[in-house]
């Protein structure tokens, strides 16, 4: 049958449109419509009750030039991002490499490590943590044993977003299994290859772990940014729910959310939250734009 | 095969418009069940009480010891009329009011549900049922004191009915004191005497203990009157109080906490007095805090320590302190059956079953035949509360001071004394810088609310 390259493409598209259906059901029906909503609400004053009122730009104007509260989330949550992504990331290809030495029962093993991811965003880890990282919680007390004394992790406005951190950090399982999966690709032959030549394990590593796994690392830095920017629930229940003590805990999706429910500014949360996704949007195009300079994809398309 | 895609994608499409209307329909089932009670039981035409049958959500803040009497009383409502159908929802203290106002934003908020001191800041927004229509027919006011009927009508219309009074004051852990060998403070007492009586608390117990929790949030209001100050004045809109009124008071608990009888920031954030489960009142390590006076049985049900209330510290003008509304009830604006809403507004206050089930647990009752049902069978806590709150009446009539409702914004307005607090307490910022911006915040926050 000679079919033409054209219908075929055709049919070939409706194929992609017919599966994609759930997701666009999805983005018209929940996502766009009320993002269209806050960017509208984001330029009025609407106190959630009654009707919101125009303000034009206001909220924008008064978000960069009188709030001191949003230029301290934001400075909180680009640190929370910068120690916690390269932290969790780290530790998930230190475990994935570790993994990937052929023991066996390795899938066991990938499942306990993953588990965290799975319950990470729950609330009751978080509660766990609290008890964990108390004045008098488990850390304190083994640091006793050392006769260290422990400060009040989760209480001190110093400590408390490291609690956090750590936390992050503890979910690295999602991004070790797919570390994991990107070390399998690596053809074993380039390791036997630097073998022969008497390259050092270290030297394999940087040399071909590497550049052939930079692909899975710049996917995994952009999801977990982007995740880390939306951090919420460990802010909210670590901390006091009132981004307390001393907006120590007062993340950005902590301080949009009090705005528009608690405040009774949903205008202003609005006009937050659309600086948010322009933030992270800006964020990613950079980390998109640097990539060409360091993700190697190994078939010498560079200048594609 | 393009037919039978185009078919696939007609019957996706129309799962699409279903999904997508299937949000709107879901208020509607509660009106369903509504003309078929009328046509089952249609008898009684003549009761005062419709036969049709109704639903009510009803939703309040609270532990769980909350929870079972009040739901225990909303079972005994549903079974004295079968045709109204009860449902309750409770939250924390803390998560509450953020629940309530989505909820409200979204049209979906219970039928009745408990305000605070905030109650202002629901009133001025227009969402409360206005209740007057109901007084003498479904609603029976006529026993509850005239102060709280006041105290529920804003802007001219009764909009809140209280369901508890309490009278604040410091609740003093005696067994702290005997171990300090320091005699129970009498009322009357100044607050340099409460300084001392910290520090020397804090000296005499050693490290760990102290003498109070810093309270300066919780006791702004009462110290500001007691200086013939107020937070906000509801009449003019417009603050009650100078910067310098408001430095006087911080500085007061930075000296105080200088000296060491305070617990220390780090402390009061792991352990915040509100929450009687985390309090160290309740763990013996502070002997003494500012409590609403029906959490004295919360905190006392927690402790062997046998606990009792003082009135405050004096000022020049008095204590500070009235026996007002701790909490009470309110109708949504938008309900479907004000009626029914307010025949249960009505039986919490005034069905004596009732009163016994809910106790003082918001506060002593607001009709004064439950008060004396009550009275009769109290337990040692209960007596310990009404011979306070008796004792802050007396005072009051010789020294009389306005009820305090919340100012407009108050969760932000909480949130930025909080924060100054500490800001001073961590040493972040001079006292003096910290009440400034504090101040002006305030100001900020009081006119963007109003």
């Amino acid at each position: 049958m000679g079919t033409s390259r054209k219908s075929l493409a055709r049919e070939q598209n409706a194929t992609a449109y017919l599966f994609l259906l759930p997701w666009l059901i999805g983005f018209f029906c929940l996502t766009a419509g009320p993002m269209l909503g806050s960017l509208y609400l984001s330029l009025t004053k609407y106190n959630l009750l009654s009707p919101p009122t125009w303000l034009g730009l206001d909220n924008y104007v008064q978000i960069f030039t009188q709030d001191d509260t949003f230029s301290g989330s934001l400075m909180l949550t680009f640190k929370y991002v910068f120690i916690s992504v390269p932290l969790r990331l780290a530790f998930a290809l230190l475990v994935a490499v570790a993994l990937n030495k052929g023991i066996r029962a390795l899938g066991i093993y990938r499942t306990i490590y993953y588990i965290p991811s799975l319950l990470g965003g729950s609330v009751a880890i978080a509660i766990v943590w609290r008890q964990i990282f108390d004045g008098t919680g488990v850390v304190n007390k083994a640091l006793s044993l050392f006769g260290i004394q422990g400060p009040s992790w989760i209480s001190h406005p110093d400590y408390i977003v490291h609690t956090i951190v750590t936390l992050s950090v503890w979910q690295f399982g999602s991004a070790m299994v797919i570390f994991l999966a990107g070390l399998k690709q690596i053809p074993a032959d380039l390791y036997e290859a630097a073998e022969v030549d008497g390259a050092r394990k270290r030297n394999q590593f940087f040399s071909i772990t590497l550049p052939m796994l930079s692909p899975v690392i710049f996917f995994n830095l952009i999801m977990s940014v982007i995740h880390s920017f939306q951090a919420f629930t460990p802010a909210f229940v670590i901390g006091d729910g009132r981004g307390g003590p001393l907006d120590a805990t007062m993340f950005y999706t902590l301080y949009l959310y009090l705005k528009g429910f608690s405040f009774f500014d949903m205008g202003y949360a609005s006009a937050l939250a659309w600086i948010m996704l322009l933030i992270i949007g800006v964020l990613t195009a950079v980390i998109f734009v640097t990539s060409k300079y360091w993700v190697f994809y190994g078939d010498n398309k560079d200048g594609r | 095969m393009k037919k039978r895609m185009l078919v696939i994608l007609l019957a996706a499409l129309m799962l699409v418009a279903t999904a997508c209307s299937g949000g709107t329909g879901t208020g509607a089932p509660g009106t369903g069940g509504t003309n078929g009670g009328t046509g089952s039981t249609g008898e009684n035409e003549g009761d005062n009480t419709s036969s049709e049958q109704v639903e009510l959500r009803v939703m309040w803040w609270g532990d769980q010891k909350r929870a079972d009497r009040t739901n225990q009383v909303l079972e005994l409502f549903t079974k004295k009329y079968p045709n109204i159908k009860v449902m309750g929802e409770f939250a924390p203290a803390t998560g509450y009011f953020d629940k309530l106002n989505t909820q409200l934003a979204s049209g979906t908020a219970a039928d009745i549900f408990f305000l605070g001191g905030n109650v202002v800041d629901y009133a001025n927004k227009g969402v409360l049922l206005e209740l007057d229509p109901y007084v003498g027919k479904e609603l029976d006011l006529s026993d509850m004191d005239e102060t709280m009927v006041k105290y529920g009508t804003l802007g001219g219309k009764l909009l809140h009915v209280s369901a508890g009074a309490n009278a604040r004051g410091i609740v003093v852990n005696t067994k702290l004191f005997e171990q300090a060998g320091i005699p129970v403070p009498q009322d009357g007492w100044n607050w340099d005497d409460y300084a001392r009586i910290s520090k020397e608390l804090s000296g005499k117990l050693g490290k760990g203990v102290y003498g109070t929790y810093n309270f300066t949030v919780d006791g702004m209001d009462i110290a500001l009157k007691q200086n013939g100050a107020q937070l906000y004045n509801m009449e003019e809109g417009k603050p009650g109080f100078q910067e310098a009124d408001a430095l006087k008071w911080f500085k007061y608990w930075e000296s105080t906490t200088a000296s060491g009888g305070v617990v220390t920031p780090e402390l009061a954030v792991s352990n915040p007095p509100g929450d009687p489960s985390k309090s160290l009142i309740v763990t013996g390590k502070v002997a003494m805090s500012l409590i609403p006076s029906n959490q004295l049985a919360a905190h006392q049900s927690l402790t062997e320590d046998p606990l009792t209330m003082v009135q405050l510290p004096r000022g020049p003008k008095g204590t500070g302190v009235v026996f007002e509304s701790s909490q009470g009830l309110s109708g949504y604006a938008k309900t479907k059956h004000p009626k029914e809403v307010a025949m249960l507004i009505n039986f919490f206050i005034n069905d004596s079953e009732a009163a016994k089930i809910l106790g003082n647990d918001r506060g002593v009752p607001v009709t004064s035949k439950n008060r004396a049902l009550l009275e009769g069978e109290a337990s040692d806590v209960d007596k310990i509360v009404y011979d306070y709150t008796s004792r802050v009446s007396e005072a009051t009539k010789t020294e009389p001071f306005s009820v305090s409702y919340n100012p407009p914004g108050f969760a932000e307005f909480s949130k930025l004394a909080e924060t100054t607090v500490q800001e001073i307490g961590f040493g972040r910022k001079k006292v003096e810088q910290a009440v400034k911006d504090f101040y002006n915040g305030t100001l900020t926050i009081f006119e963007s609310n109003q």
